[in-house]
């Protein structure tokens, strides 16, 4: 007697049925059990739009599983084309999980320490099969991430949609917004090289100048676990990068879209009565049912976007290149914080960094998160609301000088021999003289003034842009400035440029300032 | 509908597309990678190169009085390595004597100082990245060195300046080029505060004035009646008269053997320069 005895019921059926017919059960029971309700047949009538009957076994996998029990069953029709949502809520989700997806393949090559993440990205750019393709997939999806996530909350203002009964969706939404761009400043700092140090280093300057100075002091070590950044901050940024802001995330988002399906999704305003909300009470002729048609359309989209991203990240788009290994010793000239908190950057520009910088921004965040529940004028409609969208509008373009402001562009001032020479050769990224190709950098002296007589097209090119900027910065005092370039042989495969400014000063003495960048035949700055 | 799923299944197959088409040159992509990184590495170690380690072993590493030559044959073709009694690479003896620099000089050799820990492990100041930088610039001068020592012979030292400070010297002239450049003075008199700064500033006069001063002093005990007798003196016998906030001997006593009387004179009229 067996203490053991293997029962397979697949076996019996053989015995009984015959194998082809047990094989063929089979296999529709499987089909069933992963659909959660669907046979073989109903999945072929699906795919293929045809009547279906009752009862409907389309609807049963929104009971039954996981992952559709949340979608809803149908949409309304005035919710299925282009306008009034743009797909801007579901291409968020897309990049969130898109996100979370091409960092966990990064994750595997990286370690949160400054005495290897550095050489971790190195290795990952160089080393690891798809890591570049990699990183430029997750850079490129989080800058889009941030701009669809903002086109979201822009949209549901000017739409109205987060009215009564949908407050706490647009809270949520908020939330999601700041998590969104913290995601995405934090993963700013992990390449740690020169221009993620810095990048960061400005923004989260904001946080120590919290009042009064004992909660700006101890917010500021909690944030970079240091006076300074160092192997503290790097390892909490990166926890805040993979662990809490995306479980914050994935918490808010289900909170989010549970709320969107409990209260529907709200309907183009100018499609309802003035108060009235009709988003859950969807006529029979109106209906568009999520299976076939939304379920086919966004596997469309997700495939397509995802091919979109890999062309765009394969041929066109570079993530910025890997500077020099960060350095808390040495500020890089023209540094500025992500393109998105430039705008807080401008606000820094304009005055006090309490004032500007934390109490105004911390209050308009409260007042854009509590919008909802004091702005209760009852009309959805673009004509009633004519001076909240004139706010939105104004708040636009107010972001857009304010982050104008936070560029070098603006009130930055520097002398124009440092100018004319980080115009050639900057510190933020490769810049002209570093990708001009290496074997038209002839050897020898070249002035500026003079660029039309450079024995190369590169020299030329260069040596007329150190002229123009160098015209274009010097005040009156420095009318006889000059611009001298330098090109040396320096070692085996390796040229040493040096960029020199002269002028006389005012009590007629020199001036020199000069700067030297070596260059070497295979450094690749134009391959990124 | 129909649209969607046909679209979805092109948009799938372009997918798969592109990333087989990214497939085809990625080992190609990752050699140009690997190599644009060391490539930089070199460009950084050249930065690195200038501020650190130039003002003692000489622009180009051409080696000065107070540290050995880099960029030369002896520390690429082993002659160097059995000196230290190493039995590894170049490349490692070049790491690790950046990091952690040199507790005892080479059999054979008399240089004033040792050579510092650089490494951050051992006290210094360089990341790890950086010392791998400045070795792999260092390492870039093998082929030259190599070549170099290949093509040209030793060529014999000139007659050196001796230590007879009453002797008279020729006129001098290039002794700017000399002093920033082989004989390595300004490393320590106008870089650093290791020996006296040359130039004046605010609250000291040039080295010129001080020279004509010095030989009227009543502590001094030298042998000089004029101010280039003084400097001579001051060069090839440094101990003869130590400047008060200085330590004896850290100025080489070698000087007097590796000068011809023409260095020593063009060195002497540039200092004068300094008033």
């Amino acid at each position: 007697m067996a203490i053991f005895r293997l029962y397979l019921p697949f076996l019996d059926d053989v015995k009984a049925k015959g194998l082809k017919t047990a094989v063929k059960n089979k296999y529709e029971d499987v089909v069933t059990r992963v659909t959660t309700g669907m046979n073989s047949n109903d999945v072929r009538m699906l795919l293929r739009d045809d009547p279906v009957g009752r009862p409907n076994p389309r609807l049963k996998p929104h009971t039954e599983s996981f992952w559709f029990h949340i979608k809803p069953t149908y949409y309304n029709q005035l919710m299925d084309g282009f306008y009034p949502t743009f797909r801007l809520g579901w291409l968020s989700t897309y990049f969130f999980v898109f996100e979370i997806i091409t960092g966990i393949y990064l994750m595997i090559f990286y370690t949160p320490s400054p005495v290897v993440a550095y050489e971790n990205m190195r290795n990952i750019l160089s080393n690891v099969p798809y890591g570049d393709l990699m990183r430029d997939l997750h850079k490129l999806g989080a800058e889009a991430m941030v701009a669809v996530v903002a086109l979201h909350m822009l949209r549901t203002f000017v739409t109205g949609s987060y009215k009564k009964p949908r407050q706490f969706i647009w809270l949520t939404g908020i939330i999601l917004l700041g998590v969104t761009l913290f995601l995405s400043f934090s993963g700013y700092l992990l390449p740690w090289d020169q221009l993620s140090l810095w990048a960061v280093t400005i923004g989260a300057s904001m946080v120590e100048a919290f009042p009064p100075q004992i909660v700006g002091t101890t917010l500021n070590l909690l944030v970079r676990g240091a006076p300074e950044f160092g192997a503290g901050g790097l390892l909490r940024f990166y926890l805040l990068h993979v662990v809490l802001l995306p479980a914050v995330g994935v918490i808010a988002l289900s909170v989010h879209y549970y709320k969107v399906v409990i209260h529907g999704h709200s309907l183009p305003p100018e499609s309802e009565a003035v108060g009235e909300d009709t988003a859950k009470r969807v006529p029979m002729e109106n209906r568009v049912y999520f299976m076939p048609k939304i379920i086919t359309r966004e596997l469309f989209y997700a495939t397509g976007l995802t091919g979109l991203m890999i062309l765009l990240s394969a041929f066109i788009y570079n993530a910025p290149p890997l500077e020099a290994h960060a350095d808390p010793l040495v500020t890089p000239l023209h540094i500025t914080s992500p393109w998105y908190f430039l705008w807080l950057q401008g606000m820094l520009k304009i005055g006090d960094k309490v004032l500007w910088g934390v109490i105004l921004p911390t209050g308009l965040i409260g007042m854009i998160l509590l919008l909802p529940y004091f702005e209760v004028g009852p009309s959805r409609r673009y004509g009633a609301r004519r001076i909240g969208l004139s706010a939105a509008a104004m708040s636009v373009a107010t972001l857009a000088v304010l982050s104008f402001m936070g560029s070098p562009w603006y009130k930055v001032t520097s002398s124009p021999d440092q100018e004319a020479v980080a115009a050639l050769a900057p510190q933020t990224h490769p810049g002209p003289l570093r990708e001009a190709p290496w074997d038209q950098l002839a050897f020898g002296t070249y002035s500026a003034s003079e660029w039309a007589a450079a024995p190369t097209p590169a020299l030329q090119k260069l040596l007329r842009i150190f002229d123009e900027e160098l015209i274009g910065a010097v005040g009156p005092e420095q009318r006889d400035a000059e611009a001298i370039m330098v090109v040396e042989d320096w070692q085996t495969d390796l040229k040493k440029v040096t960029l020199r400014v002269v002028w006389t000063n005012p009590d007629g003495s020199p001036y020199e300032f000069s700067q030297s960048v070596y260059l070497h035949r295979d450094s690749e700055y134009g391959g990124g | 509908m129909k649209g969607n799923i046909v679209l979805g299944t092109l948009a799938m197959l372009g997918l798969i597309g592109a990333v087989l088409f990214v497939s085809l040159n990625e080992l190609n992509r990752m050699q140009t990678a690997e190599s644009a990184y060391d490539a930089r590495a070199v460009e950084t170690g050249a930065l690195e190169f200038e501020s650190r380690c130039r003002p003692c072993h000489g622009p180009q590493g051409r080696g000065t009085p107070l540290a050995p030559a880099l960029n030369t044959a002896s520390l690429f073709d082993g002659t160097r390595l059995q000196a230290a009694g190493y039995a590894g690479t170049v490349e490692d003896f070049v790491r690790g004597t950046i990091a952690a620099g040199r507790p005892i000089p080479s059999a054979g050799t008399n240089y004033p100082n040792r050579m510092p820990t650089w490494g951050e492990k051992f006290g210094g100041p360089l990341r790890d990245d950086s010392v791998d930088s400045l070795t792999a610039f260092i390492m870039n001068w093998e082929d030259r060195a190599l070549a170099e020592a290949a093509a040209t012979p030793e060529v014999p030292l000139a007659e050196s300046v001796g230590n007879d400070i009453a002797q008279t010297l020729p006129a001098g002239a290039r002794g700017k080029t000399l002093a920033e450049g082989s004989l390595g003075c300004s490393a320590c008199h106008v870089l650093t505060a290791t020996g006296p700064a040359w130039a004046g500033d605010g609250t000291t006069t040039g080295i010129g004035t001080r020279a004509a001063a010095r030989i009227d002093e009543a502590g001094y005990l030298g042998g000089a009646k004029t101010p280039e007798q003084y400097l001579l003196e001051s060069i090839v016998d440094p101990n003869a008269l130590v400047v008060s906030g200085f330590q004896p001997s850290i100025m080489p006593g070698t000087y007097g053997t590796r000068m011809t009387p023409q260095d020593a004179a063009d060195v002497i009229a540039y200092m004068l320069s300094f008033k």
